[in-house]
């Protein structure tokens, strides 16, 4: 009996298998693009990774959003970007009108009622929305009339270039759909912002949180009403996300001609998820995906020598914002003084890199804006060359003394401190190669000039602690820019020691001047103010920016209108296009 | 499970020991091997090559532009250094635990003065809640001894479960696969190879105290036991010298199981990116490099052939000597 | 009978508790690492304007902790060390911890919420389990079925199969992820032959009917389940044949022979049935076995299922998600114990006489 049904099994098993290699794909409307990671969620206040945030995107509409091929930002849901009234020295006023036509799928307008709500929901208790809290935590207040319901003026605290465009990236949320009674509308923004975590629950806050949970997209896809062009078809984790265009979007019926960022061509796309970079590659070149994102190197230089033949590609690529840099833990004695950081940012071979990592593709940078942002980008500064006997000489310079034999460390005798010994660890994602290959060759470098370099790859969840308690030396990590913030105060202000500004570096030129570019009145001003900033942290070295990656984006042949971009996602997908095939498939 | 002819055994038997041998001479000679690049020094100029294909490259490099000989020599001190001691540390705290469990059982009584002078020792050394009650319990404890052993009274007693711990404690750690334990534990504790040493002793040590246990409870009922005990041999004495060496029997076979069983799990960890940090050479993070570069076979290969041979070797070592028990009466 | 079998559940489900509150202590202690990785990194990106200094990072973290939870005490006591003296303190949190909450959450079927999605546990546990559950219970069925017809041969000619039994031996050796990824880069791999996909399940496609999606589920699956069969095949096989080999030295085997019964019919009617008995324990094992292999195979072939739940919630610091697989594996445990006993039951008239 037994063999008997192993063979029937068998049968039954190779029947099946012919039988479901048999179908193709013939659907034309669908687009399907590549996402390494699950979004994890949808909530549109998290901003957990980059999947969620292309999802949200395309899910809801801010008051501007970014033109991605155009890299500015243009009005989406407002009317035009707004106008800036300065009070007095410390208080902006931003005033915006919505646009007449905008509205929810209901056909109800969307109005500045909408958008009081949505900030107030960032503030919220009981919501995760605790990343949207520090980005827009710089709206103190929002002032609607009765008599304009399109129009609203954002009073935000500080005065800041970047708070025209910075005041509109958000998701806007029907406040019919989550809070019908408004209850909201009897909190300001300001209580709400001033309410401290710990104050005792509040029943109609509750009640507001847990309708918005109730109603977000991890619990029933499509019940969060967004005015964006697609809605949610399918999500199923870690496979696939599907995403229908909307048949009554209202900018089809009410805008003509539509404005390029409203445009969104695509009938159909699903975002498949394979976290795999090679199986993704093998699934682009069965025909399998149409796009394929953010790919890495090898893999592209594998598909250049070796073309595709089942599903004709496309190659593109840009210049991203992403920087790789080295940064000194400048708390650390050894570490504390200039001249041993620039010292060793000499025995980092970035031209070698960019050509091993990179294929020769990318860009080498004095800092970390990127050499494409050309107002700012300070060109009047040399690169660090990858020179030893110069980092040799800069650390003697420093006070370091080598001993007479080969294998003799540095070391360095300072007055009332016990001597020190220049020796160091180096820290860095253990899941990224790039950044293990860079760790790597400052290792073999700094040895040949006597200075021993650990390497310590770590798991991310520690990465992320052992940076923040400032449980290394050097570390290798990214930086994502864009062309529009220069908000350093995260990153390189002595407030944000303990926080964001990891390594520790704290002078007062460079706090003021980080200040300064902040709330620079004009774009000049601050061009000269960020020019100043990236001639200062040259000097200074808190960080060793090295290059910036390359954008790579494969594509099906079959698709037109792709247009790759320098931030991410690196494309835009909503004007995608397949083009009509001549002869089906066989 | 008799496989093949006996002459053909034997020679299996001599190539498994011959194999182990030379893995366990090359992991401790290994920093002293004349190898012609270091394990973690990347080539940037050959990344991936095949074997023999760049100068000094035997075996070809890695996706990262390392050495894969390197990588198989210090992958094979890794293997050791950590399966081995934690094999026998597995082995010696399963025998301890397994054999106390087996011989006394729960009906060892321990006088109450004893209680509470361990007891009260204890709350004061792990400063439990006013530590100083723990020193007032142990001082009764005390008194009550002195006042007792001056008396030439016996003391109440009370017995200790020490069957219902070990056998509790072992279940405990059995119900869950020791994979899935290790992945979850290690995600909140953060490895280094001790770390990791100490993980999977504590998962590994619940299969030799079964044994360990199951052949105590035969050894105590057997007569020199029992004749020892009727001689006035104090039974601490007994247990370590007279019934916990016949008692380790089953060990002989079982070590070398354990020791395959931890190879593997130490490469399924290392593969999946867990165990070990990145820098340290090891055979399963090296077979894991090709599912970035599936053309690089030679990556895949080689730690795989060490892998499967070492393990084939330790379960033919493991059924020689069962089978050599069974010969024995 | 009953007896017997009520306590041996109740001893594994109280071991099941003790191993997840472990779990949970000695994750939740160290509970900053995953606020911090809940939330977006801060030095990733270039920021807007406003904020970005320790103190904004510091309410931020605040209101999360508020918001999962985490800013009660972990258990019911808790104790901290004064900085001066060294002094160890003490102090009863009473029920108002996050231990207490947790398993009070559990008892009413409250399993908690992931910390990154915000999507309920339970919910994601279900997801992954009807992925998992036909993976290895396909894979537990098939090692099933044919260790009973390679056992059967091989006890019927031992002398015969040696190449069978060596191929076995070799076999057994095999890691988990050797086969896996021996076979994706045999059988999915374009430069050998791509017979089968080599990743996840993609969207099913509302083109296809209902049998094509049944197939194109099928074909994923083949690879994956060929891999947990193989590695639950060799251990199950040499154990039967082991066992079937000393029943059939046994007397009875002898009489039936001198009855002029087959060897065939011998093993069937007689010997079978007593050799199944110390094999039922190692079935009975093989289900929580396989969730342990369904991890490598996951992660290997990047199905969405059980395993790579864990391992990913492992690496996120996920601690809700990783206590509750813990649970229900631990639980799957238990069921497979109860299974094993009522099959003792059922194959050893003995112990029914006994109860």
């Amino acid at each position: 009996m037994t063999q008997h049904s192993l063979r029937k099994l068998l049968c039954i098993t190779i029947a099946g298998l012919l039988y479901s290699c048999s179908p193709q794909r013939a659907d034309t409307d669908v687009i399907r693009v590549r996402w390494s990671h699950d979004p994890e969620t949808l909530d549109p206040f998290q901003f957990s990774n980059q999947a969620s945030l292309d999802a949200v995107n395309l899910l809801h509409l801010g008051l501007l959003e970014v033109d991605l091929t155009r890299l500015k930002y243009a009005p989406v849901l407002a009317e035009s970007l707004p106008t800036t009234h300065l009070i007095g020295d410390s208080l902006t006023e931003l005033r915006y009108t919505l646009r007449a036509a905008a509205a929810w799928d209901n056909g109800c307008p969307v109005l500045a009622s909408d958008v009081a709500f949505t900030l107030k929901l960032m503030f919220c208790p009981d919501l995760p929305n605790e990343a949207a809290r520090a980005r827009f935590g710089f709206i103190e207040d929002i002032t609607t009339t009765a008599t304009a319901p399109r129009r609203f003026t954002l009073v935000c605290r500080g005065q800041s270039l970047e708070y025209l465009v910075a005041s509109g990236d958000f998701p806007i949320l029907s406040e019919a759909a989550i809070d019908p009674r408004g209850q909201l509308r009897r909190y300001s923004l300001r209580a709400l912002q001033r309410r401290p975590v710990t104050a005792p629950a509040d029943t109609v806050l509750l009640d507001v949180a847990r309708r918005y949970r109730a109603a977000s997209p991890d619990q029933l896809p499509g019940l969060l009403p967004g005015c964006g062009p697609y809605e949610l078809v399918a999500w199923e984790r870690d496979r696939y996300l599907t995403l229908r265009r909307k048949t009554n979007w209202w900018p089809d019926a009410q805008l003509q001609p539509v404005p390029a960022v409203l445009q969104a061509l695509p009938k159909q796309l699903e975002y498949v998820i394979i976290p795999d970079a090679a199986t993704a590659t093998l699934a682009l070149r069965r025909g399998d995906l149409d796009v394929y994102p953010q790919m890495p190197a090898r893999e592209y230089a594998r598909l250049q020598t070796s073309p595709s033949t089942s599903n004709p590609l496309r190659l593109y690529s840009s210049l991203s914002y992403s920087v790789v840099m080295a940064g000194f833990n400048t708390r650390q004695p050894v570490l504390a003084d200039a001249l041993t950081r620039q010292a060793l940012s000499h025995c980092f071979d970035a031209a070698g890199l960019l050509e091993a990592t990179q294929m020769g593709a990318g860009t080498r940078t004095v800092g970390i804006l990127s050499p494409a942002n050309r107002i700012n980008y300070n060109d009047s500064l040399a690169l660090i060359p990858f020179d030893l006997k110069r980092a040799a000489a800069l650390l003697r310079q420093a006070g370091w003394q080598r001993g007479p034999e080969a294998d003799a460390g540095w070391v360095r005798a300072v007055a009332n401190r016990p001597r020190q010994q220049l020796a160091l660890r180096v820290r860095y994602r253990a899941e990224e190669t790039l950044f293990a290959t860079v760790a790597l060759q400052f290792q073999a470098a700094a040895a040949k000039i006597g200075v021993p370099v650990t390497l310590l790859p770590t798991e991310s969840g520690t990465f992320s602690s052992s940076v923040h308690t400032g449980d290394f030396d050097v570390y290798v990590r990214m930086l994502n820019g864009n062309p529009f913030m220069f908000n350093f105060t995260p990153i390189f202000h002595s407030e944000a020691i303990g926080a964001g500004n990891t390594t520790g570096f704290d002078t007062p030129a460079s706090d003021h001047l980080i200040e300064a570019i902040t709330t620079a009145e004009t774009e000049q001003r601050r061009a000269h103010l960020l020019r100043r900033f990236q001639a200062l942290m040259q000097r200074e070295m808190p960080v060793v920016p090295l290059f910036f990656l390359p954008n790579r984006v494969a594509a099906s042949s079959s698709l037109t209108g792709l247009q790759v971009s320098s931030l991410k996602p690196g494309y835009a997908v909503k004007t995608l296009v397949r083009a009509p095939q001549p002869s089906p498939a066989p | 499970m008799a496989l093949l002819t006996p002459a053909f055994r034997r020679w299996s038997q001599w190539l498994a020991v011959l194999w182990l041998g030379v893995v366990v001479l090359v992991a401790a000679l290994a920093p002293v091997l004349p190898l012609p690049y270091p394990p973690n020094s990347p080539d940037l100029a050959n990344i991936a090559t095949p074997p023999l294909e760049a100068v000094g490259h035997w075996l070809g490099t890695d996706p990262q532009g390392r050495d894969v000989l390197s990588i198989l020599v210090f992958g094979a001190r890794t293997a050791v250094l950590l399966t081995l001691p934690a094999a026998v540390l597995a082995a010696v705290l399963g025998a301890l635990a397994g054999g106390a469990a087996g011989f006394w059982g729960n009906a060892t009584r321990l006088a109450v003065p004893y209680w509470l002078l361990g007891g009260g020792v204890g709350w004061w050394a792990l400063q439990l809640p006013v530590p100083l009650l723990g020193l007032v319990v142990a001082a009764v404890g005390l008194g009550m001894a002195l006042l007792f052993g001056v008396r030439k009274q016996r003391f109440p007693s009370w017995p200790i479960p020490l069957n219902a711990v070990v056998v509790g404690a072992a279940t405990t750690l059995d119900t869950v696969p020791r994979l899935v334990l290790v992945v979850a534990m290690a995600a909140g504790t953060g490895v280094s190879i001790p770390g990791l040493l100490v993980l999977l002793t504590l998962t590994s040590w619940p299969l030799p105290a079964r044994l360990v246990r199951a052949q105590m409870l035969r050894v105590r009922t057997l007569p020199f036991v029992e004749a020892a005990q009727a001689a006035g041999i104090s039974p601490q004495r007994v247990w370590m010298r007279h019934a916990l060496p016949h008692a380790l029997q089953p060990l002989r076979t079982s070590l070398p199981l354990s020791v395959a069983g931890l190879l593997g799990l130490e490469s399924t960890l290392s593969f999946l990116g867990i165990g070990l940090a990145p820098d340290v050479a090891s055979w399963g993070r090296l077979m894991a490099t090709i599912r970035n570069e599936p053309s690089a076979w030679w990556a895949f290969v080689f730690p795989a052939l060490c892998l499967i041979i070492s393990i084939i070797s330790l379960n033919s070592l493991s059924r020689h000597r069962a089978a050599q028990e069974k010969l024995l009466p | 009978m009953v007896g017997v079998a009520l306590r041996r559940l109740a001893q594994t489900g109280l071991a099941v508790w003790a191993l997840a509150s472990v779990v949970f202590l000695l994750s939740y202690r160290d509970i900053d690492a995953a606020v911090r990785l809940a939330l977006p990194d801060a030095t990733e990106a270039t920021a807007g304007p406003g904020a970005g200094s320790a103190a904004d990072q510091a309410t931020q973290q605040a209101a999360l902790r508020q918001r999962l939870g985490l800013d009660l005490p972990l258990f019911y006591l808790s104790r901290t060390t004064d900085p001066q003296l060294h002094w160890v303190k003490w102090r009863w949190n009473g029920a108002h911890n996050q231990y207490h909450h947790w398993a009070m959450g559990l008892a009413r079927g409250n399993w908690g919420v992931s910390f990154r999605t915000g999507e309920a546990v339970t919910a994601r546990l279900g997801r992954a389990l009807s992925f998992t559950l036909p993976l290895t219970g396909t894979a537990a069925f098939l090692a099933v079925l044919c260790a009973f017809g390679l056992g059967q041969r091989l006890a019927r000619r031992p002398r015969g199969h040696s190449l069978l039994q060596a191929a076995l031996v070799v076999l057994h050796a095999l890691p988990l992820f050797v086969v896996a990824l021996a076979l994706l880069l045999t059988l999915a791999n374009p430069e050998v032959v791509a017979w089968f996909p080599a990743y996840g399940l993609q969207a099913a496609d509302a083109g296809l009917d209902t049998w094509s999606q049944a197939g194109q589920y099928a074909l994923h699956l083949v690879l994956p389940v060929a891999a947990l069969t193989l590695t639950a095949l060799p251990e199950l096989t040499l154990h039967l044949s082991g066992a079937l080999t000393r029943e059939l030295r046994s007397d009875y085997a002898t009489t039936a022979r001198a009855k002029g019964l087959t060897e065939q019919a011998i093993i069937r009617h007689h010997a079978l049935r007593n050799a199944l008995l110390p094999t039922i324990t190692l079935i009975a094992e093989l289900l929580p076995a396989l969730v342990a292999g369904a991890v490598v195979v996951e992660v290997v072939f990047a199905l969405p299922g059980m395993g790579r739940l864990l391992a990913d919630a492992a690496a996120a610091r996920d601690y809700p998600v990783l206590v509750g697989g813990i649970l229900l594996i631990g639980a799957a445990r238990l069921l497979a114990l109860l299974l094993a006993d009522l099959v003792y039951f059922w194959a050893d008239p003995r112990i029914r006489w006994h109860s």
